[in-house]
């Protein structure tokens, strides 16, 4: 393999390396992404589990917009078991 | 601009009676006054002679008063969230809303939130029709923890929207480097983030609130000439100071009613104070108020009043 077909072999693996490197750091960052999430359900929704949150009335106007962070509280769950289980539990959510 | 006057104190030490008397001297003078209740055991209508519900009411010429009813403001409250959580989430109906909406009516800081929004309402839809608005406040526990409550809660409502900020900074990271991303389908600016946007209404709401308490409000203890209620005034000055809300008066009431030594506490020196006859004759009719010398008080307001607009 010789000239301009040794440059677009080349080119082509370097393009691989490239999209996979991208993809692992959007993995990590979508990992983030979701713990930050979670984390913001969990400081407004706080409070019914006796962490620190905010008074209860700002909560509650923010509650019906994060239709998406509490599912991504939810599933983070599985990992958690224990306390966020038994944050469900008290909102009475199967 | 000072256009709004609270009475804070212990309770008994005649809040009531000092700020209907400061209410009608104002109308007497020819403004236009709004009177409101916001202590949950009113007394107002009995001291001004008056019938009052929560819509103002026409008590004599010039002034107006209102008893604020905070069990409706929670119930008018949880009603319009209730709505709003049933139409986002009306597939879900395992969240129990109704038993979960029964428990929040006694949550803690409801009733702070139901005088902050009693007080919202009569600021942004009442108080355009007076010249003067004048707060007779509850007890010194629920109205501390109201008057503190902007000022906390924009501590929360800060720390909430610079996570909320991450969060769409990682959105639009993933968005820009992979937009097939299932992340890129959900909002990534804070244009388009609706609890990005809900963060920033409540900020300009509190932050309304704390400049009604701290810029716009003259806000007078009332004391008698005894221990409790000069203590109880110490830790009202201090938690005021702590909050940013300056106390511009001491109002000592009901003088004359012990011959024990008195004097007032250094600490609230710094405030001016103003002193009235305790009542021999007790109020038996809404003139009976005039009784009360609170000119001095008065033309203080009217000076503090007068600064924003010179």
């Amino acid at each position: 393999m010789q000239g301009p077909g040794l440059a677009l072999y080349l080119r082509k693996i370097a393009g691989t390396i490239a999209q996979v490197n991208r993809e692992k750091a959007v993995e990590f960052v979508e990992f983030e992404l979701k713990e930050l999430e979670n984390i913001f359900s969990l400081l407004i929704l706080g409070g019914f589990v006796g962490l620190p949150s905010p008074p209860a009335p700002i909560a509650m106007e923010l509650f019906p917009l994060m239709e998406r962070e509490l599912k991504i509280m939810l599933s983070r769950s599985d990992f958690a078991q224990d306390p966020l289980a038994s944050l469900m539990g008290l909102l009475q959510v199967d | 601009m000072v256009s709004n006057a609270f009475f804070l104190g212990k309770g008994g030490v005649g809040k009531t009676t000092v700020s209907a008397a400061f209410a009608l001297s104002l109308a007497r003078k020819g403004k236009k006054v709004l009177i409101a209740s916001l202590d949950p055991a009113h007394n107002l209508g009995d001291v001004l002679d008056a019938k009052l519900s929560d819509k103002p009411r026409r008590v004599e010429e010039g002034l107006d008063a209102l008893e604020v009813d905070l069990g409706s403001w929670v119930d008018r409250y949880l009603k319009e969230s209730k709505e709003e959580l049933k139409s986002t989430y009306s597939y879900n109906l395992a969240l129990n809303l109704d038993s979960f909406f029964d428990i929040m009516k006694y949550s803690p800081g409801t009733e702070e939130y139901a005088v902050l929004w009693a007080i919202e309402h009569i600021r942004c839809e009442l108080a355009a029709g007076y010249d003067i608005v004048v707060f007779d406040t509850p007890p010194t526990a629920l109205s501390l923890r109201f008057l503190a409550m902007p000022a906390i809660s924009t501590r929360w409502v800060a720390e909430l929207t610079k996570l909320r900020e991450r969060i769409l900074t990682r959105r639009q990271t993933i968005t820009r480097i992979n937009p097939s991303s299932p992340v890129a389908s959900s909002c990534t600016d804070k244009d388009s983030d609706a609890v990005y946007g809900k963060l920033g209404s409540i900020k300009g709401r509190l932050a309304g609130l704390q400049s009604l308490f701290s810029q716009e409000s003259y806000v007078a203890v009332v004391v008698n000439q005894d221990i409790l209620s000069i203590s109880e005034a110490r830790r009202i000055a201090d938690e005021l100071d702590r909050i940013d809300i300056p106390l511009r008066a001491i109002c000592v009431n009901k003088r004359g009613l012990s011959d024990a030594p008195w004097t007032l506490d250094p600490r609230l020196k710094s405030s001016k104070s103003f002193e009235f006859d305790f009542l021999r004759g007790g109020l038996s009719s809404r003139d009976d108020l005039t009784a009360l010398d609170n000119s001095g008080l008065v033309a203080d307001f009217m000076a503090e009043a007068s600064k924003g607009t010179a």
